[in-house]
């Protein structure tokens, strides 16, 4: 690795001060401790650290979106890898161009924002487009409030919903049906065969998909949600590690299965298949669970969660709209701070209680 | 209160029960100033011969504590700054100093209780007595609520009251025996860890017999031994005049000193550890025993940074402080942060302790850590990730109060009772985002402090 320390030394002095290349320092930095742990002290005490740091947070949601990584490109074919490539592409520039005028540094946020925006679109939307609702999510979704860690909404979800108002004829026809029988999509790179009715929009004309085909992704949809297994397998790990919160995931499913039954009148499978239809188990446990942007005490988590879980139930069975948890996400993601607001009264009054 | 939150850091370097006893020094350098005690108001003369006991300088600000000649020896004051400097250090014109009258006069009307706390103050026992909520001094001749005495010690790594105690146990429960004698009604609460230690029996069997002490169990769990915390989970209510004072071990042990034998108390067990350390142990030193010799041959090559105290509150010793200060319960060392990994953050982190449970680490059980003085990571903004929340033993939001004294919005954060911070460390230690959370609050705790004075006069 001294190679690489000598290098990175050599190249440094560009980036700093007078150095030609200034202006690129956040970029600079973000290079190299990306590669090398930094070995900045301690100045004040605690003078020793816990070893878990931002980049490690943010690794474990690309871990925990791997299945879902894995299932888009076996249905769905290489061209998946394309629009990811896109999306950092863009998301990056954007984030790149704000830390340098900020002169801030580069913030990992966006290497999951990157990764989560291909994976909630169709999985046949123009590259463009894709380019372009990374951006917008990224500038309106994120930098515009202070950049990641002040951002009121989901950024990926703010550059999904001006796509789905900007362009809805994509938004809403691009579906691939999938190939189940091994090996997938994995030998080609996309497909012409365009259909347009995921399993909820069916299910309106009455044609429902089959539960096994929900479970294992056998369905159209967007390219991460399809296959229920892989959110599950991937949203228990980041459970399992800490990094997305449980209260707010069984709430949201609390929520969401007691109103579907209410609507349905109880019936068990009915209730099992809007489960698993949809983006209802990606978005609870990788879009809901969004630290930034739900509340920081339990007690919000909790009613959040409901909160959210009942919207996506009411959007899909009482509205125009075949798919909610988009809109019930953005919707909950507004009222976070107010809940935090009610919930830190109730625990400030306890602590005064005490004394 | 119930007990919440807290965490154990497992740090490589846990001293040993073995008390070494360090060889006589040649000279003693005494820091005039320590956490909390500054002792401005220097008493002798350059030149002038002491005897072991007498009073170098006091504090004027904190009830005329003594800084006390652990040793005899020929006073330097110009030899170091801030420090008082004793040379020629010998034992040898040891006599027993039980002519504490002599050097003041004792104040009028004190009662036999107040002549006791005089004689405590006069033989330096009294520096022990802790305001329980800040861990400043305390008047010797005011009244407290409550007294809570506390043997357990969970920081890493600071003396621990068992060893302490290992072979003073008799003078221990005297010592406690005095302190009442201290009191008029009010309760003495004793914390001993909740672990069937066969000391901790001892002095619960010890105890049982006096009314007037009361054994607290504390779970093993680092901060649950902080007297601030303490406060709370007994349900105590302290006041400015009437505040809990906490003792630790070796207060009740310099109390039994002073008044058993009327002797002070200069030397101490002071904790050597952590991983810098090649063998951590605990020493019986003085006050002023100089670092240098103190630390020669025990430390591992390389750069490395001492801490008075443990790690998660300790402050770094700076060049410019020569020998032990008075207050110093420990030190502990750590190697100075110089190694960088390869893509450091994708590795399995097996070998790493972490409070979350994203290292390989947490499907393994206890081990522990050399932990250096490195951030592990960069500062950034916070993402709310809520570690701060569930460790916070004070049941504090750490990550909302960060947001508000962000804003600078110093009212929110007093409403969100920052002043009930214990300042334990672990928010600051766990923070992915590498916030100094700690450092913010106490900070902000002074601001308040200091705002409200102001406001006092014109209301």
């Amino acid at each position: 690795m001294k190679w690489l320390e000598d290098a990175l030394a050599k190249a440094r002095p560009l980036f700093e001060g007078g150095g030609r290349f200034r202006a690129f320092k956040p970029l600079f930095d973000a290079m190299e401790n990306f590669m090398l742990s930094p070995s900045t002290p301690t100045a004040r005490a605690p003078h020793i650290r816990d070893p878990l740091d931002v980049k490690r947070y943010m690794s474990m949601v690309i871990i925990g979106l791997l299945p879902c990584l894995l299932a888009s490109f076996y249905f769905f074919g290489w061209r998946m890898l394309a629009m990811i490539v896109v999306s950092y592409a863009a998301g990056g520039a954007v984030e790149v161009a704000f830390a340098v005028l900020r002169k801030e540094e580069i913030n990992e946020g966006f290497l999951v924002t990157g990764l989560l925006f291909p994976l909630i679109l169709p999985p046949a939307l123009p590259l463009w487009m894709v380019g372009v609702g990374v951006a917008f999510g990224v500038l309106v979704g994120k930098e515009l409030f202070g950049g990641t860690g002040r951002n009121l909404f989901n950024p990926a979800l703010v550059g999904r919903c001006f796509l789905a108002l900007g362009y809805p004829k994509a938004m809403s026809s691009d579906w691939i049906s999938p190939v189940l029988a091994w090996p997938g999509r994995l030998g080609e790179y996309a497909t012409d065969t365009v259909t347009s009715a995921t399993p909820l929009a069916a299910a309106k004309n009455g044609e429902w998909a089959r539960l096994g085909d929900l479970l294992l992704g056998n369905v159209s949809g967007s390219a991460g949600e399809t296959s229920a297994l892989a959110a599950l397998v991937g949203g228990v790990v980041l459970v399992a590690v800490g990094v997305a919160n449980w209260r707010t995931v069984v709430a949201m499913l609390i929520g969401f299965i007691a109103l579907t039954a209410g609507v349905f009148g109880g019936s068990v499978n009915i209730v099992v298949w809007h489960c698993l239809a949809g983006g209802l188990l990606f978005g609870a446990f990788f879009m809901a669970t969004d630290p930034v942007t739900s509340p920081m005490t339990n007690g919000g988590k909790w009613i959040y969660g409901l909160l959210i879980g009942v919207v996506t139930a009411l959007i899909r069975n009482f509205t125009g709209y075949v798919e909610g948890v988009m809109f019930a996400i953005l919707l909950g993601n507004i009222f976070a701070p107010v809940l935090d607001e009610i919930f830190i009264a109730v625990h400030v009054r306890r602590l005064n209680r005490e004394g | 209160m119930k007990l919440a939150g807290g965490y154990n850091v497992s740090i490589k370097g846990r001293p040993s029960n073995d008390v070494e006893v360090l060889p006589e020094p040649q000279v003693l350098q005494l820091p005039l100033q320590s956490r909390f005690l500054n002792f401005s108001n220097v008493r002798v003369e350059e030149g002038q011969h002491v005897r072991l006991g007498e009073v170098l300088a006091k504090d004027p600000d904190h009830f005329a504590i003594p800084l006390l000649a652990p040793r005899a020896g020929t006073v330097r004051l110009a030899a170091a700054e801030n420090h008082i400097v004793l040379e020629d250090v010998s034992r040898a014109d040891h006599e027993p100093y039980d002519s504490f009258e002599e050097t003041e006069h004792i104040p009028e009307n004190l009662g036999s209780v107040g002549i006791k706390r005089y004689k405590l103050l006069q033989l330096g026992a009294w520096q022990f007595f802790r305001n329980a909520e800040t861990g400043g001094p305390v008047d010797p001749f005011g009244t407290p609520t409550a007294v809570i005495v506390s043997t357990v010690h969970f920081e890493p790594y600071v003396a621990r009251g068992d060893v302490q105690m290992q072979k003073r146990l008799r003078a221990f429960t005297r010592g406690l025996e005095h302190l009442q004698t201290l009191l008029e009604y009010q309760q003495i609460y004793l914390a001993l860890p909740e672990v069937h230690s066969s000391l901790a029996l001892k002095v619960r069997d010890m105890i049982r017999g006096y009314a007037w002490a009361k054994p607290v169990g504390i779970p093993f769990r680092y901060p649950f031994d902080s007297p601030a915390l303490l406060v709370r989970r007994l349900g105590l209510k302290p006041t400015a005049e009437n505040p809990v004072w906490a003792l630790p071990t070796e207060g009740v042990l310099a109390l039994d000193r002073a008044l058993t034998l009327s002797q002070p108390c200069t030397v101490r067990i002071v904790a050597v550890g952590g991983p810098a350390v090649r063998k951590p142990v605990h020493v019986k030193a003085m006050p002023g025993y100089p670092l240098k010799d103190l630390l020669a041959g025990r430390l591992v090559d390389g750069p490395t940074r001492t801490l008075a105290g443990g790690a998660l509150t300790g402050g770094e010793v700076t060049e410019t402080q020569l020998g032990l200060d008075t207050e110093c319960q420990g030190l502990t060392v750590l190697q100075e942060s110089t190694r960088r990994e390869l893509f450091g953050f994708m590795r399995p982190g097996s070998d790493r302790r972490s409070y979350s449970k994203c290292f390989l680490s947490s499907l393994r059980g206890q081990f522990w850590e050399s932990y250096t003085t490195a951030l592990r990571g960069e500062g950034r903004p916070c993402i709310a990730c809520g570690e701060c929340m569930s460790v916070c033993p004070a049941r504090i939001s750490p990550s909302i109060i960060h947001k508000y004294l962000y804003q600078d919005e110093l009212e929110q954060a007093q409403r969100l009772r920052v002043d009930l911070c214990v300042e334990c460390g672990l928010c600051s230690y766990v923070c992915p985002s590498k916030i100094d959370l700690r450092a913010e609050f106490i900070d902000s705790k002074q601001d308040i402090e200091r705002e409200l004075q102001t406001q006092e006069p014109s209301e």
